[in-house]
C-alpha cells in the first residue's frame, strides 16, 4: 500500500530539504521505490541537495499543466536504484498549482511508488496548503528552538485542522553539550510542549554540511546522522527501532568520572 | 558545575517556560497577558476554598479536541 507523506516545519532552515533528501535515500535503501516531490515551486532546492540539478528537463508545474509526460519529468538518483525526483519549477509561483491538482498528481503516483515523500515549503500559505492536500501522514521538523518549536506548533494545529492526524515529529540540531549544561531544550522537553509522537532525533553534525555540499544524502553511511536517518526510515516502515543515545560522546573528563 | 548553577535558570528551562505559556496563548488566540490573568484568576477563585500551591500551577491547552486543562496542585498538610 503506497503512502504519501509530507514534511513540513512552518520555519524555514530547520531542515525540511535535507531531511527528505535523507528519507529517500534510507527508504530506496530498504528496496522501497520512493519518489520525492519537491513542492516548493518557485524556490527550487531539492534537486541540488540530491546533486540532480543538471538533469532536469521537465518540473512539477509542466506535469500539471499536461507540458509533458509524468514520466519524463521524473529524475531517477546517480546511486540508488527506485529513488525518483520530481523537481519544482524555478520560474513560477505557488498560485501555478491547486490543492486539488496536488491531489490529483499524488494518486497517479501511488500507481508507480511505494513513497511519495513531499517537500513543503516553509509558510503557511498556499504552498502549505497545495503540500498537505494529498497527504496521507505528515512528519513535522522542528530544532529545539523557541521559534522553530513555535512555527511547528502552528502547523500541527494546521494539520489536525485539515484532519491529517498521522503526525510525527522529527527533531534535528540537537546539540548534546548544549543540552547537558542546560542550554538547549532537550528532546523531551520539545515531545513534552509539542504533544506529538517522535519518529526521529538527528544530532547537529558538520556532515550534512559536508554531504549537502557533495551533493550526496548520508542515510544508512557510517555516522550518527546517517544511523539517525537510517532508524526514521525503519519505524517510517513500522519497526520498532529503539532511539539512539546521542549522549555518547563524552569530553575527556567526562570519560575519566563516569567511566 | 552543579553546585555552580543551583540557583541559575538555565536558558533551556527559561526557554520551555516562555514556550509553554506562549503555546496556549497562541492556541486559543489570545495574547499571553490574558493567559496570565486567567491563570492568576483561577488561583485566586480556587484558593477561595482550598489552600493551593500557587507557584506551580499550570494551564495548557490540547488542540484537537480543544481543550483547557489547568493543573492546580494543592498543599500538603506539612506545607501548612
Amino acid at each position: 500500500m503506497s503512502e504519501v507523506i509530507v514534511v513540513t516545519s512552518g520555519k524555514g532552515g530547520v531542515g525540511k530539504t535535507t531531511t527528505v533528501a535523507n528519507i529517500g535515500t534510507g527508504l530506496a535503501a530498504l528496496d522501497k521505490k520512493v519518489v520525492l516531490v519537491d513542492t516548493d515551486i518557485g524556490l527550487r532546492n531539492l534537486d541540488v541537495v540530491l546533486g540532480l540539478e543538471n538533469r532536469i528537463v521537465y518540473n512539477l508545474v509542466d506535469v500539471i499543466e499536461g507540458n509533458c509526460r509524468l514520466k519524463q519529468a521524473l529524475i531517477k538518483d546517480k546511486r540508488s536504484s527506485g529513488l525518483y525526483l520530481l523537481p519544482s519549477a524555478q520560474t513560477r509561483d505557488k498560485t501555478s498549482v491547486t490543492p486539488e491538482q496536488m491531489k490529483k498528481l499524488c494518486e497517479e503516483l501511488k500507481n508507480q511508488f511505494d513513497y511519495i515523500i513531499l517537500d513543503c515549503p516553509a509558510g503557511i500559505e498556499q504552498g502549505f496548503k497545495n503540500a498537505i492536500a494529498g497527504a496521507d501522514k505528515a512528519l513535522v521538523v522542528t530544532t529545539p528552538e523557541v521559534s522553530a518549536i513555535r512555527d511547528a506548533d502552528r502547523i500541527i494545529g494546521l494539520l489536525e485542522a485539515e484532519e491529517l492526524r498521522d503526525i510525527h515529529l522529527i527533531i534535528n540540531r540537537l546539540r548534546m553539550d548544549m543540552i547537558r549544561r542546560g542550554d538547549m531544550m532537550s528532546v523531551d522537553d520539545v515531545v513534552d510542549i509539542l504533544a506529538v509522537p517522535l519518529i526521529g532525533t538527528i544530532p547537529d553534525d558538520e556532515n550534512v554540511v559536508i554531504a549537502t555540499n557533495q551533493g550526496e544524502p548520508l542515510a544508512g553511511k557510517p555516522g550518527v546522522c546517517g544511523q539517525a536517518y537510517a532508524n526514521i526510515c525503519r519505524r517510517i516502515l513500522g519497526e520498532e527501532v529503539p532511539f539512539l543515545n546521542l549522549d555518547n560522546k563524552k569530553g575527556f573528563l567526562g570519560r575519566l568520572f563516569h567511566k | 558545575m552543579s553546585f555552580f548553577s543551583k540557583n541559575r535558570k538555565t536558558s533551556g528551562s527559561i526557554a520551555k517556560d516562555r514556550l509553554k505559556l506562549l503555546l496556549v496563548a497562541d492556541r486559543v488566540s489570545c495574547s499571553p497577558q490574558t493567559m496570565q490573568m486567567l491563570k492568576n484568576d483561577m488561583i485566586k477563585a480556587a484558593g477561595k476554598y482550598v489552600p493551593i500551591d500557587s507557584g506551580n500551577v499550570s494551564i495548557s491547552f490540547r488542540q484537537s479536541p480543544p481543550v483547557l486543562m489547568a493543573s492546580i496542585p494543592l498543599k500538603t498538610q506539612t506545607d501548612i
